[in-house]
């Protein structure tokens, strides 16, 4: 591959990086804290094209194996399958899909035992991974009786409707599931998979049980159609 | 990659690596890299439409995410690679290096494990640096060594454990234990039964440039070839990573609790196939609770050592024949190391 194609596509992928970190569509992949180290790595990129094209323009003679293997020679046009995948389709946040395609088994942490009083007021918002850990590991019981107000999309299995959030570490690649069953009749069969729901409701005492996968329920008490925010995962 | 336009040049005696030789411009026309991509480029946008309609199907949605996300999230540590393995290249010099090694090969091995303390990044940012290590004259074991322990060993990645496993601050020491004792162990079997021949001729060799170039322009010129060679490397371990968090059941975990050899199995593929930052895999492996802390420690010892995104990178760094030999065998060392620290441990 000749110099100038290789430094076209460190032009390109420098600028794909820039590009999905420059608004907020690098959040449905990484997290939050990673937009500096993409915007550092695509500065990095577009320098050191640039300076190898000056270089190569200004007739500046670099380089001259001749044995590089054909997987060696060929490698750089990979480089075009991020830009591609990026500028052409910008794959969505994982979302209900992916939730049902990894099955029942938890994908919690107990984070703590003791957890800290729920913030005072009628129904405070909470991670959905936070309302799941408090109904499976909580033992001063701080959610009973308490309505609180959560985040999340619609899962649909079957009749029933499931609140949904994912949460990433590093990447979408390490996204768990948290999931909360919602009871509350009529009032959610309207909604789609994958639409985003803010529902305010009580935990049932001692639902998230084995045979349940851990997976506690919800008595609904209000739910409305929410807008997706801007970034989908909880970290 | 420096002079690949040379092997496309149909006359390379006539007109030399030249690019801007007018020359090419008077004669019948002939297809170039730049053609090709010009016309990749046209393709692509005329079947936009078929595509973005094709990756709308759940699971290529998914692996498409992934994909992406695997990019993003490994893309700057390569970065900070390459740049480490630039300024190596261009500031530390031979004798520095022998100066700061010791002499014995052995115990070199043990301090370059140790030194893979300080290089904070997951393990694509390794790759690179372990090349020009080598090229620097590093002894293999040494660099092999510190191409296994920096991704596993550094404190980023023991914070995220210990915050990963709150209550279980044994599964911190464990984790640093295993991975030191599989970097050390394979540097050591290197040592002894390791051939040089085995890694390609092209990892050992310096990038050129120019005599009297300043060391700043060796450092951009030698970052620029490996993070364009070694980036491709990583496209296809993201490809190969977003394929098989698809493919892969999820039911392998869920049937494995109570089955401790089973579990030890799995988890030790699972490491290799979901090929996960070694920044991130600690939560992983906590949120499988179902399954005992052993194959849980076997999966964050195996999984910076090898995964398929390392195979592809080294297999691109190192050459295919040095893939295939040390993939299989860091494969079952770290199982090994893994097992032993655990019972020791945990």
């Amino acid at each position: 591959m000749r110099r100038e194609t290789q430094h076209v596509l460190l032009l390109l992928l420098g600028g794909a990086l820039l590009r999905i970190a420059a608004d907020d569509t690098f959040l449905r992949y990484v997290r939050p804290s990673h937009r500096w180290l993409l915007l550092a790595a695509g500065a990095v990129m577009v320098l050191l094209a640039a300076i190898a094209l000056v270089r190569d323009l200004r007739g500046a003679r670099v380089g001259s194996h001749h044995d590089h293997s054909v997987a060696e020679r060929h490698a750089p046009w990979l480089l075009l399958v991020p830009v591609l995948v990026i500028a052409l389709v910008a794959p969505p946040a994982l979302g209900a899909d992916s939730v049902t395609r990894v099955g029942n088994s938890p994908a919690v942490l107990p984070d703590a035992d003791v957890f800290t009083p729920l913030p005072p007021g009628g129904a405070p918002d909470l991670p959905v991974m936070e309302f799941v850990q408090r109904a499976m590991f909580d033992k001063a019981g701080t959610l009973d009786g308490r309505d609180v107000t959560l985040t999340g999309f619609a899962v649909r299995r079957g009749a029933a409707v499931e609140l949904a959030r994912l949460t990433i570490s590093c990447c979408a690649a390490d996204a768990r599931a948290a999931r909360v069953r919602l009871q509350g009749g009529p009032a959610l069969d309207g909604f789609a998979q994958d639409t985003w729901l803010r529902v305010r409701g009580t935990l049932v005492p001692g639902s998230a049980t084995p045979a349940e996968h851990y997976v506690p329920a919800m008595v609904v008490r209000s739910v409305e159609p929410a807008a997706a925010p801007s970034d989908p995962y909880e970290y | 990659m420096s002079s690949a336009g040379c092997a496309e040049t149909a006359t390379p005696g006539r007109f030399g690596c030249h690019h801007f030789s007018v020359s090419t411009t008077l004669r019948a026309p002939r297809v170039t890299s730049l053609h090709v991509f010009c016309g990749v480029l046209v393709l692509a946008i005329l079947a936009r439409p078929l595509i973005t309609s094709a990756m709308s199907a759940p699971a290529l949605s998914i692996a498409g995410t992934v994909f992406v996300a695997v990019c993003a999230q490994a893309l700057p540590f390569l970065v900070l690679g390459v740049l480490l393995s630039g300024a190596i290249a261009a500031f530390v010099s031979p004798a520095v290096l022998r100066r700061v090694l010791p002499a014995s090969p052995n115990s070199a091995v043990a301090v370059a494990g140790v030194a893979g303390i300080a290089l904070p990044g997951c393990e694509c940012a390794s790759v690179p640096v372990a090349r020009r290590l080598i090229g620097q004259g590093v002894p293999d074991a040494a660099a092999l060594t510190f191409l296994l322990a920096a991704p596993a060993v550094n404190p980023v990645v023991l914070v995220a454990t210990a915050v990963a496993f709150p209550g279980e601050p044994r599964m911190v020491l464990a984790r640093f234990v295993g991975s030191l004792a599989t970097a050390c162990v394979m540097g050591w079997l290197w040592q002894r039964f390791g051939r040089a021949e085995w890694i390609t001729a092209r990892a050992r060799r310096p990038v050129e440039t120019p005599p009297g170039t300043s060391r700043w322009l060796v450092l951009a010129e030698t970052a620029r070839h490996d993070l364009v060679s070694a980036g491709g490397f990583l496209v296809v371990g993201a490809v190969a990573a977003a394929a098989l968090s698809v493919l892969v059941p999820a039911a392998w975990t869920e049937t494995l609790a109570g089955h401790l050899v089973l579990a030890v199995a799995v988890m030790a593929v699972l490491a290799v196939l979901l090929a996960l930052c070694s920044e991130a895999d600690a939560f992983v492996a906590a949120s499988l609770s179902v399954l005992p802390l052993l194959p849980r420690l076997v999966f964050l010892v195996v999984g910076p050592a090898v995964d398929v995104k390392l195979i592809a990178l080294q297999a691109g760094t190192f050459g295919r024949s040095f893939a295939a030999r040390f993939a299989p065998v860091t494969f079952a060392v770290a199982i090994i190391c893994a097992l032993l620290t655990g019972w020791a441990i945990l």
